[in-house]
């Protein structure tokens, strides 16, 4: 499903290294968590696959279903089935959510050749989502996440999830914001979306969105790299004893890389 | 002709020996201190403050000759711009002149008066108000206007009268063989807990050069209310230079919603003047303007008395080598507690030569107030068009999308069902046109 090759990326025209030479394998059926500290790479590593202008490529490769992505617009990527699921989901005010999410769904529909869907097929399929999410139908009508709580957006967003249905959903920090009964139906809604054809990389800073997702593999990020892997377990460790223990595996020679 | 001229004189000048007749003793009167006062009034240029940023050129080089030596064409297929909300409360103008037989003003309900300006020279409400509201400074486009005026929008409302329909105010500009100048002119007197809805608009219907020099005056008395939307779709070589000022009386409300999207040139310079304690005034903006395109707004909100709840909601999107300027002067004078006033001006830059200069003003003489007042310049959001990017939008479609939903705000509150309509294609058209024409942002 994806595959990240020595994967090294700097903020455009800044020269600043952020990711360091990643790798890492994901294959369809699995959950993958990547855990690390402020400032590690996580969110980076997110937008970079899902192809966000502001980072740039300076080496390695990004393998999605076989191919390398690298050259592909974020739209492309979309159509291609890649989801990313914002850290902080951005307002439209005046553009509606179904606006939005018939827009998207019509486009990657026609792009993955799935049948589009007229306005009104469109409403009871979208219609069905809402449940998933336990989301209110009037978030349908109201501008997309204008106004909402963060709560609110976080959810929106695993909502267009259901709604595109893609095939590598990349969740950054979608647990962050959220309380307790939040949390709970995220999760599941995330768990009910994720089966044997799709694959999920969820970001997070704490062990406690695993109770309720449970990985197949835990990786740990730093310093622009992944310096542990392990299975579920490995977030349990990291819950105990934080990163620190970790740091030394982030240098090279004696020197933060 | 009136010896007094200290200013050098001007096209506008020259053109004043073309000043109609008064058909009646109170229009000559107007006439003439208005000629007194234009040939003492010298033509406005860079070096003053109030026109750093726009330049008058193009009004003052081009060759305007008197409408009746103009060659005006006829227009024709006009209808299309009638709402049907108004089907029967609609005023219709060519280039200044009231056009019987597109007009239809059966539809009002009692108390309210509509009619060409023309015909009411002996109305009382007429000799009151007419040309006394106007308050700009040394300025010769009123004085032009109130020189040369002939026809004109009359809208009166006696107390509690609520008009049943919005009236259309429709100013048609046709095309020519050389330019000329019109003078359309407006009167509104709303008298105690009255209501009216104003459309306003502004059409030329070719691309033809012309000058509009639009005055319009005001009246809300106690308790009543006006809303008033202003379309400004002025042909692409037009110069629209138009003065709107209104008076507010207690517990009065004036909502006024200006589109700016045509003419070379345009400045408009709304103005709010309080009267009386309790009032609640908008006077927001939308420009959306392109290639070498100017649009100007200065505009006034005149605090004199306490509690007033004022807004001012100035957006502005640019793009191609045009240039927006925005002054919102807000005066809070001394004594006029409680103000709560909220001004901003958001610009949306699209394109590298776009250029926009914005002046928040506020001169505050009271201390307890509250007064927000913001401006932005700014290109897309990259975060925003990522975003709907990562939904499977084209950047192209993700920019439009942007574009349309910051114009969007600004019309949301116009309340006649088909104006929004027609004002939400304009912004489309507008966004649309831009993708075509290769975003830069």
């Amino acid at each position: 499903m994806l595959e990240l090759k020595n994967l090294h990326a700097e903020v455009e025209g800044e020269g600043i290294e952020i990711l360091k030479g990643v790798n890492l394998k994901v294959n369809k059926g699995e959950i993958h968590a990547i855990m690390g500290p402020n400032g590690s790479g996580k969110s980076t590593l997110a937008k970079v696959i899902a192809g966000h202008p502001e980072y740039e490529v300076t080496g390695g490769d990004i393998i999605y279903k076989g191919e390398s992505i690298l050259e592909m617009d974020p739209d492309e990527r979309a159509h291609a089935g890649v989801f990313l699921a914002f850290q902080y989901p951005v307002e439209v005010p005046g553009v509606t959510n179904t606006t939005l999410l018939r827009e998207s769904y019509n486009t990657i529909a026609a792009s993955r050749g799935r049948e589009e869907l007229d306005p009104l097929e469109f409403d009871d399929y979208i219609r069905e989502k809402l449940d998933l999410v336990e989301m209110n139908p009037d978030f349908l009508e109201r501008s997309v996440n204008t106004g909402f709580s963060g709560g609110e957006k976080k959810r929106n967003e695993i909502f267009q999830m259901a709604v595109l249905q893609p095939t590598l959903s990349l969740l950054d920090e979608t647990d962050s914001g959220l309380d307790i009964d939040a949390l709970r139906i995220v999760s599941e809604g995330i768990n009910k979306l994720h089966g044997e054809e799709d694959a999920v990389v969820l970001i997070t800073h704490y062990q406690r969105l695993l109770n309720y997702i449970v990985p197949d593999y835990v990786h740990v990020m730093l310093g622009g790299r992944i310096v542990k892997s392990g299975g579920k377990e490995l977030a349990f460790e990291l819950e105990e004893k934080g990163y620190d223990w970790l740091e030394s595996l982030a240098k090279v020679n004696g020197e933060a890389k | 002709m009136a010896n007094l001229t200290k200013a050098e004189p001007s096209i506008l000048h020259n053109l004043a020996k073309h000043a109609p007749e008064g058909n009646s003793v109170s229009w000559s009167e107007i006439r003439g201190k208005n000629l007194k006062a234009l040939n003492q009034t010298a033509f406005p240029h860079k070096k003053i403050e109030e026109w750093r940023f726009t330049d008058l050129k193009p009004v003052e080089r081009t060759a305007f000759v008197p409408l009746n030596e103009a060659g005006t064409l006829p227009a024709a297929d006009i209808e299309k711009y009638f709402i049907p909300e108004s089907d029967r409360s609609r005023l219709v103008f060519i280039n200044g002149s009231f056009q019987e037989n597109y007009s239809s003003i059966g539809g009002l309900g009692k108390g309210v008066t509509v009619g060409n300006l023309n015909g009411f020279t002996n109305n009382s409400t007429v000799a009151e108000y007419f040309d006394k509201l106007v308050n700009y400074e040394d300025d010769v486009f009123t004085q032009f206007n109130g020189l040369m005026f002939e026809d004109g929008a009359f809208i009166h409302l006696e107390k509690g009268a609520k008009a049943e329909a919005p009236i259309q105010i429709l100013n048609l500009y046709t095309d020519s063989a050389k330019p000329f100048v019109a003078t359309p002119r407006m009167l509104v007197v709303a008298e105690e807990k009255s209501d009216v809805t104003i459309i306003e608009d502004h059409i030329g219907l070719s691309q033809n050069t012309y000058l509009t020099v639009p005055v319009c005056e005001v009246k809300v008395k106690k308790g009543a209310h006006i809303h008033h939307v202003r379309i400004q779709r002025d042909s692409i070589n037009a110069l629209h230079i138009s003065r709107p000022i209104a008076y507010v009386e207690k517990n009065s409300e004036y909502h006024s919603y200006t589109i700016t999207l045509g003419a070379k040139l345009s400045r408009n310079e709304p103005r709010v003047v309080q009267e009386d304690e309790e009032v609640d005034f908008t006077l927001d903006g939308l420009v959306l303007i392109d290639g070498e395109q100017i649009a100007d707004t200065h505009s006034v909100m005149d605090h004199r008395f306490s509690h007033a709840n004022s807004h001012q909601l100035h957006k502005v999107v640019v793009n191609g080598s045009a240039h927006s300027i925005f002054n919102g002067k807000i005066f809070v004078r001394r004594d006029a507690q409680k103000i709560d006033s909220f001004q901003e001006n958001r610009n949306l830059l699209l394109s590298i030569d776009g250029l926009v200069n914005t002046k928040p003003q506020l001169e505050i003489f009271a201390d307890d107030v509250l007064c927000s007042h913001g401006a932005t310049i700014g290109q897309l959001d990259p975060e925003e068009v990522f975003y709907l990017q990562s939904r499977g939008m084209t950047e192209e479609k993700a920019k439009e999308v942007l574009t349309y939903a910051f114009a969007l705000e600004t019309i949301e509150n116009v309340k006649v069902d088909s104006v929004h309509k027609l004002l939400i294609e304009e912004v489309y058209r507008y966004t649309k046109a831009n993708t075509e024409s290769k975003v830069t942002a």
